[in-house]
């Protein structure tokens, strides 16, 4: 930690000296509507073509030789501002940009214009939330890992669902964030809803190549939710009402342009909807599902050098069965609560510091009764972890970040209980399992000469596996198993690792740049799963003295170029993935208890690696925008315990993705959507012969994953409907028509999804019906699709 | 877990609006011809082997397809560690006086179709091969130049404390019949549940019929299970379905069975009821025979008790 200080100090008195013959300007950059910070909002000075772009917290800060400048200040849908400044002194300018009285005319500003070719972000893709929300919906709900999925290089778990694979990573090797807080289930209902309530998000970004050394702990993706801060000027209220659920949000200043507030919920009502479908007296009277989730923020300036947000999440789904016939009833319960409260201090007008403490919770229950027998599992994963990171602007030339992580887990993979009336039975001890999970990085965007830019970082992670724990050795019929019990703090494994990550841009002439990226991850978390899609029922498994971390590495490069001044954005990127330590359970294991055993002892581990090639063709400016994107790829998995050690390719190996992306503008009032998907079928294992034993029917399974589903595709539509923004009023002095910006406003958003009704597999079974004896017996492989063509509908307002 | 799998496929049917399902053809890679040993022996009775061939999972499926299953000409012997004795074939159209009513429990046939059909089986009329307790028995099969062998222990038995019945809370006559167990401590048991009506010549499993003491090692504790005989047939009104009338006299029959028979069975039922399930992990059942055959070489030790469903 001392080290760590007195590096802080040494760059503090670098920034000194830089200042002696350059000049800094900095500040924050809010939405003049609202107040709302603005993240990546660009600070372009064009004669000397340097530029700097706000951090997640709207901060800005910009070094260049003094002088008198014109300097344009740029933000995604809002008009550009230009100020001259004399900068003789180093300047902190606050810049509040608005609208004019054009706002919802399809001429924005484009803030990002260029910066796909400038940046030196690889892989990076920021979606923005006005036009998520106005793509088809499934059932009318906002989803935006559905959009996500859009993307070249991600792709679905399954029809509907809501785990994504990003370059042939699994789904736990995606970090998913929310205000910095991780989200390890990022899914209601099964899989089908996000848990991002698109009312409360402000802003999406998606890394899935070329990390940062500011991210780790997974090796995949980093998915970066910011939640709305809240509107600093006045009170507003925002909601919808749709097929299955209803939605609201208040926000509001708590003390104008010093702090805000932002709460928002929905809550689904199927419950409600079956209820009036089952009458008392049937024997499922009771059975039902819901979830909900709430969202809230809020966010004060102490002072001109400090702020800090307070962010929370807590999320619940619930699904409950009752028979009365049988007497048996389940509930089964999961979901997620967030927390985390950040301080942004300014240092000095180059050095910017967030010091964060989160807390995340995500459990998973299921409760059942019979009779006198009661049964109860859980299963789930708290953090509980601090970072601090550091933003230092020492020139126009350099942009440097370091900083430290930690993270205390506590994991619950199984805890079994059950009963039966007075008799408690042996499930084994409730194992806990904890570890330490520390890091610190140090990055550097530095721009080598006016064409190449560079990010270079290193990232140092550890962790330590500590007691408590009880590591069951399991033997065999000759040797019995035996147990080491380790005490509470002892440290039982230490793992450590390098993580270099680099990336590259080379600007070419004509808006055109060549990028290469680098990264290497370690990811000390496991998510393991039993079943061919992603359930809550997966299971979050710490690295242990069995389970050793995951590890990977990507190498990419692409050629981006724009067209018609910045118009259409297209690259090519070219990818390569190889990951290590992956883990599966083995053939036929079936974990259930904790009786004298560890989850761990299921496992087998393995090795993975993925390579394909992504087009991606954008256009951002005028009524129609949208995007193409297509991937070729090809991921393989090759574990020496399981398909006889031969390579397989994993589940979500798919050669061709495609997704066509539209929105058009029609007019101030009407927006269409459309997005058309075409992929590969999935990978699945089926049966490939039967026998009969003890005259029951019985499979022999083939090699993993060698059977592959016929393809998917898929056209959704959509159309939103706004009411008019200005109604006409008459001036009371001169009597003439004045037209006055509408309070309450609101639309209507209806969605067609799987619009020409493609039966799409979800999964093939083989079913058998009758019996042998008789003559009847049929063995066939049945395709069972889940969504024909589903229109809904949503009304949505603000005020 | 399993049960969790149930109960989310039933999330899936009940909260999905809509869900269709069609017949589709599609390649399925991988399959490979084996042999399926089907072999068991209990207390006092013989070695049964049953040996036939695993099919492409779009071979024909009629009665003859199943038929012509069976393998006939195999050299099957059962050594109990001091006696080998070589099974004799014997087919259900040329049955041995007396033995019609084992043979139709061992193919699940009435007797009255077993003449009618030709399924052989492997076993033996000499009594010194036939299941003892604390036996373990060596199966040996030689077929065209390949050889399986296997082996499986005769376990002793664990009695229950008590039989009884009560009537369910719905009704007045009806009920299941429970048990108490008193499982044995420090060491591993594995049991198999099976009923019949007094007057019936083949027991029933009923739903799970197996379970081993993971949970209850060395506990007494009272259990319940459904009556297997009457669970699909439809000569019951369906609320009645699964129960014991008030007077019916049934035989129970609890026998104990090693580790490995155990954990096939496991995960043959685990397969069986997750059959189509896009939950459920791929299983392949763990078979105790050497040599690439599928199937198991499995001893029962069952403890018989009879009771009469009165409270």
């Amino acid at each position: 930690m001392k080290y760590f200080l007195l590096f802080t100090i040494l760059f503090l008195h670098s920034t000194v000296s830089f200042a002696q013959q350059n000049q800094t300007i900095s500040g924050y950059i809010t939405d003049g509507r609202s107040g709302e910070a603005m993240i990546g909002a660009k600070v372009f000075i064009p004669s000397i073509s340097k530029g700097a772009v706000t951090n997640t917290y709207g901060f800005y800060s910009l070094t260049v030789p003094a002088g008198i400048y014109l300097i344009e200040f740029r933000a995604q849908g809002l008009d550009t501002e230009i100020k001259e400044i004399n900068l003789t002194n180093d300047v902190k300018l606050d810049v509040e940009l608005g609208t004019s009285l054009q706002e919802l005319q399809e001429v924005q500003v484009n803030a990002k214009k260029g910066e796909n070719v400038n940046s030196t972000k690889i892989g990076q893709i920021e979606l923005q939330m006005d036009q998520i929300k106005t793509l088809p919906a499934f059932m009318g709900e906002v989803d935006i890992i559905k959009t996500i999925q859009l993307l070249p290089g991600v792709s679905s778990v399954s029809e509907g669902g809501q785990g994504f694979y990003v370059r042939g990573g699994g789904p736990d090797q995606n970090l998913v964030l929310l205000d910095e807080g991780v989200v390890y289930n990022a899914a209601h209902l099964f899989g089908f809803f996000s848990v991002f309530n698109a009312d409360a998000v402000k802003s999406v970004n998606l890394i899935k190549g070329g990390m940062p050394a500011n991210y780790g702990g997974r090796m995949s993706s980093v998915l970066e939710v910011n939640m709305n801060e809240g509107n600093m000027k006045k009170f507003k209220v925002k909601g919808g009402i749709g097929v299955i659920s209803s939605r609201l949000t208040i926000e509001g200043p708590l003390k104008k342009d010093r702090g805000s507030f932002i709460i928002s919920g929905r809550r689904t009502y199927i419950d409600l909807l079956m209820k009036a479908f089952i009458p008392d007296t049937s024997p499922f009277n009771g059975s039902g599902y819901y979830f909900y989730d709430v969202n809230v923020k809020l966010n004060y300036k102490l002072g001109d050098k400090d702020r800090i947000f307070l962010s929370g999440y807590y999320g619940k789904d619930m699904f409950t069965y009752k028979s009365k016939d049988d007497n048996f009833n389940v509930q089964m319960p999961w979901g997620n609560g967030i927390a985390a409260l950040r301080w942004n201090h300014l240092f000095t007008n180059k050095l910017f510091m967030n010091v964060t403490g989160t807390f995340s919770d995500y459990m998973f229950a299921f409760k059942s009764s019979q009779d006198q027998f009661n049964f109860e599992l859980r299963s789930g994963v708290r953090d509980v972890g601090g970072k601090v990171d550091f933003s230092w602007f020492p020139n126009s030339r350099h942009r440097v970040k370091w900083g430290l992580d930690y993270i205390y887990h506590t994991f619950t993979p199984t805890s079994v209980s059950a009963e039966s009336e007075d008799v408690v039975f042996d499930t084994g001890e409730i194992q806990r399992l904890f570890s330490h999970e520390n890091a610190a990085y140090f990055m550097d965007e530095f721009d080598v000469n006016e064409n190449i830019k560079i990010n270079a970082g290193l990232r140092y992670s550890t962790y330590e596996f500590v007691g408590p724990f009880t590591r069951y050795i399991k033997g065999d019929i000759s040797k019995p198993d035996t147990a080491i019990k380790y005490p509470s703090g002892d440290l039982i494994k230490f793992y450590q690792g390098l993580e270099p990550r680099f990336s590259l841009r080379w600007l070419l002439p004509d808006k055109s740049s060549i990028k290469a990226g680098y990264s290497y991850n370690y990811q000390y978390v496991h998510l393991t799963s039993l079943s061919a899609v992603s359930l809550p029922t997966d299971i979050w498994y710490p690295t242990t003295d069995l389970a050793k971390p995951q590890k990977g590495w990507q190498a990419s490069a692409g050629y981006f170029r724009n067209f018609l001044n910045d118009h259409y954005e297209t690259s090519v990127e070219v990818y390569y993935k190889g990951m290590q330590n992956l883990i599966e359970f083995k053939e036929g294991a079936l974990p259930g208890d904790n009786v004298a055993d560890n989850t761990d002892n299921l496992l087998v581990y393995g090795q993975g690696w993925s390579y394909g090639i992504e087009f991606f063709i954008k256009r951002t400016y005028g009524k129609l925008t949208g995007w193409i994107g297509y991937t070729w790829a090809k991921t393989e998995r090759k574990f020496p315990d399981l398909n006889n050690g031969k390579v397989y390719p994993a589940k979500y190996d798919r050669r061709h993705d495609l997704s066509v992306v539209a929105n058009y503008k029609m007019n101030d009032r009407i927006t269409f959507g459309a997005c058309f998907i075409y992929a590969t079928g999935n990978t699945l294992t089926l049966p490939s012969s039967w026998y009969v034993q003890e005259q029951n029917l019985l499979f022999n399974y083939g090699a993993r994953n060698s059977t592959r589903m016929v393809p998917y595709h898929r056209l959704d539509l959509s159309v939103t409907i706004y009411d008019k923004a200005y109604k006409t009023r008459q001036n009371p002095d001169t009597g003439e028509s004045i037209q006055v910006k509408k309070k309450f406003r609101s639309n209507c958003a209806i969605s067609i999804y799987n619009a020409y009704n493609r039966a799409n597999p979800f999964f093939l079974y083989v079913d058998n019906d009758g019996d042998f004896l008789s003559g009847n017996f049929k063995l066939s492989v049945k395709q069972v699709t889940l969504f024909p063509i589903i229109p809904s509908f949503n009304w949505n307002f603000e005020f | 877990m399993k049960r969790i799998h149930f109960i989310l496929i039933f999330g899936f049917i009940t909260l999905l609006f809509s869900s269709c399902t069609k017949e589709v053809k599609i390649d399925i890679p991988g399959y490979e011809e084996q042999l399926v040993i089907d072999g068991n022996i209990e207390t006092g009775m013989p070695p049964i082997v049953l040996i036939s061939l695993s099919r492409d999972i779009y071979a024909p499926t009629n009665l003859d397809a199943y038929l012509s299953g069976f393998i006939s000409g195999a050299i099957v012997t059962v050594s109990n560690g001091t006696k080998t004795v070589q099974l004799t074939e014997i087919c259900t159209d040329n049955l041995p006086p007396g033995s019609e009513a084992m043979a139709a429990a061992v193919f699940g046939l009435p007797v009255e179709e077993l003449a009618l059909l030709h399924i052989c089986a492997y076993t033996s009329f000499d009594t010194d091969i036939w299941g003892e307790v604390g036996k373990t028995y060596t199966l040996n099969v030689s077929l065209e130049g390949k050889t399986y062998t296997s082996s499986t222990s005769i376990l002793k038995p664990t009695a229950m404390d008590t039989l009884y019945w009560k009537p369910d809370a719905n009704f007045n006559d009806r009920g299941y019949s429970w048990a108490t167990l008193s499982d044995p401590t420090n060491q591993y048991d594995a049991y198999r549940w099976e009923s019949k009506p007094i007057s019936d010549p083949i027991f029933y499993k009923p739903f799970q019929p197996f379970t081993d003491d993971q949970f209850f090692n060395g506990k007494t504790f009272d259990f319940a299970y459904e009556n297997s005989s009457n669970c699909n047939g439809t000569y019951q009104p369906e609320e009645y379905r699964c129960y014991y009338k008030l007077g019916d006299t049934i035989v129970v029959k609890v026998s104990k069975l090693p580790r490995d028979v155990f954990e096939y069975m496991e995960k043959k039922y685990t397969q069986m009821y997750s059959a189509g399930n896009p939950f459920a992990t791929p299983i392949n059942l763990p078979t105790n025979i050497v040599g690439g055959a599928l199937g198991i070489w499995a001893g029962y030790s069952p403890w018989y008790d009879t009771l009469i469903c009165i409270p």
